[in-house]
């Protein structure tokens, strides 16, 4: 009988119901695991700098090498140099976030910037756009990488500056696409009828109601590619380089031990990059449906 | 009326479309000119209505849109209370759109749905001036009385607004910078019958209070005639009558204008079958995908044409029929005129 | 065999929930309707009362949940005659307060297989649809004269290709397109809008349904073609004579049509009768909202001295959070203090005021 609520709230009055409520119960779930992914990085940067680890990860134990979980106070064991596996596993999301971040930066600034040259004027702007774009996206990105590292040297800055990069067409279309959307809608026609400029109209109407939820999504998105092409990349060597952990570096290091039945040193972080990227994507899926729900029935 | 001065003018206004698109196609020479508008020429004085009525394609909207530069025209001129607005660029025309707002057709347009109404309406107050908060919510209580809105509406968005609510809401946008001329697209055609008069009254009566001028845009041929002072037909782009309201819809000159308003009559209650009932053959309407853009554009659908036994003179390209008086304020573009 | 309606609607319920999922949209709200053999029922409405939804439940096309949640659908011709929401009490529960719905169970799944079954034979042989948008309504890949083809293959007696082809031309000519050998080739994209609601008025006769549905027919037509199609159909009317349901907003196209007229408001049947009688539009003999509705359209007279038009207050009814009592009462201007109690507290039935036409409004109930 939950529907009796009919009478006494007029339910077609969304507006002033809080942010929260709007979102359904799995959303919730998203979001808040999601949030909590953030929270563990938050937590690392917190650990590493108040030195309040387990150990020193880059401590080297020789005594201890490839101990299994639990024994001796290391809580997931060491790897093959003795270092606490623990202790480099928090540290080493570190190895993501900056380079991570400056990814999505690059993105979304730019892939922004490309995108409304190519929606809001059009012509043969957006003709030249969208071939620029295709350009970029014919290209394999793993090869532009491991040409960049071959120029200057392995490093995940470097890496991280072709991932933004390969990821601008990317944004581009869909800013792209959305202000293709909106202008269908003719609301964008109706605030030049209006008298505002246009950059009130592309900041404010554009990119700040209309185009957020699509930017966050984004970004979270391009967190979780980051990690996953750090790893990839980690297995050919050419990743975040030793002795600073990345959960990358740590898989392909523990690997070597996995089939003498040693599996920790792989497994742990090869769980921690699965719970990570499952977390952001989860972030931006609930993020998205939550704002994206926002003023309509 | 007589005394009343022109507000806006347009000279022999033209809009083509070029159908090609792509970086090849526009490398080609030969390009597709598609007339939306052709050589369209009217003027509304003040406090003035005039209807524009056609059908889907024939370029009424564009002529709206491209009297307030929402799209470029190919050629002619456009002048507003006298000075050439047609060069003017779009930061040089701001100032004008202070003056000139438009109704769109589709309810939405004008509503951003991310935005609360509060927002959408302060936005407009605040685009050419800087008033206080307090006179903001002056304003927009005025509006609202204006546009008969509740105010309990205000924090809601547009998507949980019906139909007639949205339009109100975009009527009171327009009106918040206070405009003297108004294009107003289609804005009955998107709500229900009830509605209608609801809005037709209010702009009849908005136009009264504020001394707005509009062009009036829409296929409802009643509502049109209802409202406008003078009417414009327009048939693939060009004008092919002007002229009083109910002279238009009374004793047309045109035959297109005539099968319009006849096919309003014959489906009400069948009574005054007009002219040109008699003049339809089993042709009529056959051939409405033909869509010529030299010689009378009317032609292939034309009763009169049909009656006449096809003169070659019609559709010749060199002798296309030219938009000429026919009595008092009454223009109209055929060769052969009713009477 | 012939006696009784053709189609006959009994307490028809289709709602859906919003987008919450905390309240129904009552769609259609107890529904009876009746249609004749030979003769066009036309069914007028604002946008969201219920009329196309009614098309769509006969038709079991609601997909929707919790959709079509009681009722009966009484078909009744030649070769059928069956309840098309038969056992539909299996696989719903309601519960009612105060004589209104408040919760749905429906197992939806098992219902649209049911569903299915029940209408395989019916949909599109003895039950045809005209759409509003003919290009979005007609496989956009095939020629219009092959969709006909194959429904005429798929729905009749006829079995070769080369007889079904001829039927098509038949049915093309029949809606007056010129040319139809021309025609029959063309995509619907190649024809105008004009051109297109003709081939799909040709392809629902083609399978000679017992019952036409028309839903919106020309809404979106310029004014002329619009007159063309109307024209179309009344010639149809008397000469294929199929029984038609006709749905429109345009209570011109329905005077035009129409022998018997359904007025929907909010989900149900204001007023039901022969079409003189409710679109007279004499104030003592019909439903408020009808006049209303007649009277809000501009008259000759209004257009010559430029008088105001008489508008209907308010908003048009929002099925989610109906008034308890009659449901045009917030607009309604013709309450008395007589009924006004009567108006506000309890939605009055469809009382039967002359030979046929029925009206639900406490002005005619003693």
């Amino acid at each position: 009988m939950r529907r009796f609520s009919q009478y006494a709230f007029e339910i077609s009055d969304v507006s002033h119901v809080s942010f929260w409520k709007k979102a359904g119960p799995m959303d919730r779930v998203y979001i808040g695991y999601g949030l909590l992914v953030v929270l563990l990085v938050v937590i690392s940067y917190l650990l590493g700098a108040t030195g309040a680890l387990p150990y020193d990860p880059q401590e080297i134990n020789l005594e201890l090498i490839m101990a299994p979980p639990n024994t001796g106070g290391h809580l997931l064991g060491t790897d093959f140099m003795g270092r606490d596996m623990l202790s480099r596993l928090i540290i080493s999301i570190q190895a993501y976030f900056l380079p991570g971040l400056l990814a999505i930066g690059i993105a979304i600034v730019f892939g922004t910037c490309f995108g409304v040259f190519a929606g809001y004027w059009g012509g043969a702007l957006e003709t030249a756009t969208t071939y620029v774009s295709n350009l970029l996206n014919s290209f394999p990105r793993l090869v532009l990488i491991l040409l960049m590292v071959a120029a200057f040297k392995p490093d995940i800055y470097y890496i991280m500056i072709i991932v933004g990069v390969t990821n601008i067409p990317v944004v581009a279309s869909l800013i792209h696409s959305k202000i293709q959307f909106l202008k269908q809608k003719n609301f964008i026609e109706a605030a030049t009828a209006l008298g505002l400029n246009n950059c009130t109209i592309i900041f404010k109407h554009i990119l700040w109601h209309n185009c957020r939820s699509v930017l966050i999504i984004q970004a979270t998105l391009g967190m979780a590619e980051a990690i996953l092409m750090e790893t990839s990349l980690s297995y050919l060597g050419f990743g975040v380089q030793e002795p600073t952990p990345s959960w990358g570096n740590m898989v392909q290091a523990g690997s070597n031990y996995f089939m003498q039945g040693k599996f920790w040193p792989s497994t742990a972080p090869a769980l921690a990059i699965l719970f990570a990227i499952m977390g952001f994507h989860l972030l931006g899926d609930g993020l998205n449906s939550m704002l994206e729900r926002k003023g309509d029935r | 009326m007589t005394t009343a001065k022109t507000i806006l003018e347009v000279q022999n206004l033209k809009k083509y479309y070029s159908s090609s698109k792509g970086l090849f196609t526009s490398l080609r020479k030969t390009t597709n000119f598609i007339p939306a508008v052709d050589d369209v020429s009217f003027y509304i004085k003040e406090n003035e209505t005039m209807g524009l009525v056609g059908e889907t394609g024939c370029g009424k909207t564009t002529i709206g849109k491209t009297v307030l530069k929402l799209t470029p025209p190919t050629a002619g001129r456009i002048l507003y209370d006298g000075k050439d607005i047609t060069g003017l660029s779009q930061a040089g025309f701001r100032p004008y759109r202070k003056q000139m707002q438009m109704i769109f057709q589709d309810l939405d347009a004008a509503l951003n749905p991310k935005m609360r109404i509060r927002s959408i309406l302060k936005e407009a107050l605040t685009v050419h001036e800087r008033p206080s908060d307090a006179q903001v919510d002056r304003r927009i209580a005025e509006l609202l009385e204006m546009v008969n809105l509740k105010k309990g509406k205000l924090n809601n968005f547009p998507g949980e607004l019906s139909g007639g609510e949205k339009r109100r809401v975009g009527i009171a946008r327009s009106l918040a910078v206070d405009p003297r001329f108004v294009v107003a697209d289609e804005p009955t055609s998107a709500l229900d019958v009830s509605i209608q008069a609801q809005v037709v009254n209010l702009l009849r009566d908005l136009q009264q209070r504020l001394k707005l001028s509009y062009l009036f845009i829409s296929h409802d041929l009643r509502v049109v005639e209802l409202i406008s002072h003078k009417v414009a037909v327009m048939y693939l782009g060009q004008i092919v009558e002007m002229g009083m309201a109910g002279k238009i819809a009374s004793a047309p000159r045109h035959p297109y204008t005539a099968v319009l308003w006849s096919s309003l009559v014959d489906k009400t209650t069948g009574e005054g079958k007009s002219v040109v009932s008699d003049l339809e053959g089993q042709h009529w309407g056959v051939f409405d995908f033909e869509r010529p853009t030299t010689g009378c554009r009317f032609a292939p659908r034309c009763p009169v044409y049909e009656v006449k036994g096809r003169p070659p003179f019609c559709t010749n390209p060199g002798t296309p029929p030219e938009l000429h008086r026919v009595g008092e304020a009454h223009m109209v573009r055929c060769h052969y005129p009713l009477q | 065999m012939t006696d009784g309606p053709v189609l006959k609607i009994e307490n028809l319920y289709t709602y859906f929930y919003t987008r919450s999922r905390q309240a129904f949209i009552r769609s259609v709200d107890g529904v009876h309707l009746e249609i004749e053999k030979g003769q066009t029922l036309g069914i007028v409405g604002e946008s969201g009362s219920g009329k196309s939804v009614t098309a769509l439940s006969v038709m079991g096309l609601v997909t929707a949940e919790p959709g079509v949640i009681s009722g009966k659908v009484g078909l009744k011709t030649a070769n059928v005659q069956k309840n098309l929401l038969q056992d539909l009490s299996e696989y719903v529960k309601t519960a009612t307060i105060t004589g209104r719905i408040m919760d749905v169970y429906k197992d939806n799944r098992r219902w649209q297989k049911n569903v299915d079954r029940v209408m395989r034979g019916i949909r599109g042989r003895e039950i045809s649809m005209i759409f509003q948008n003919p290009k979005l309504s007609m496989n956009p890949f095939t020629s219009v004269g092959r969709q006909i083809q194959e429904s005429i293959l798929l729905n009749t007696a006829v079995r070769s290709a080369a007889e079904a082809r001829d039927r098509a031309l038949y049915w093309l000519e029949k809606v007056r397109i010129d040319s139809p050998r021309l025609r029959y080739d063309n995509n619907p994209y190649g024809l105008s809008g004009g051109m297109c609601q003709r081939a799909m008025i040709a392809m629902a006769l083609s399978s000679e349904p017992s019952l036409l549905i028309a839903d919106e027919p020309t809404t979106g037509l310029d004014a002329t073609i619009q007159s063309k199609i109307v024209e179309l159909l009344q010639e149809i009317k008397t000469t294929v004579g199929v029984t038609t349901m006709l749905i429109s907003h345009d209570i011109d196209v329905i005077r035009a049509l129409s022998d018997q007229v359904a007025v929907m408001y909010g989900g149900t049947i204001l007023e039901h009768g022969p079409a003189d009688a409710i679109l007279s539009g004499a104030m003592a003999q019909s439903h408020p909202y009808t006049a209303a509705l007649m009277a809000s359209i501009p008259n000759r007279e209004q257009i010559r001295t430029k008088a105001y038009l008489q508008a209907i207050k308010g908003e048009v009814l929002d099925t989610i959070n109906l008034p308890e009592g009659c449901r045009f009462y917030p607009r309604c201007e013709q309450v008395t203090d007589r009924i006004q109690e009567h108006c506000r507290l309890r939605e009055p039935g469809l009382l039967s005021i002359s030979n046929g036409h029925r009206i639900r409004c406490w002005r005619y109930q003693q």
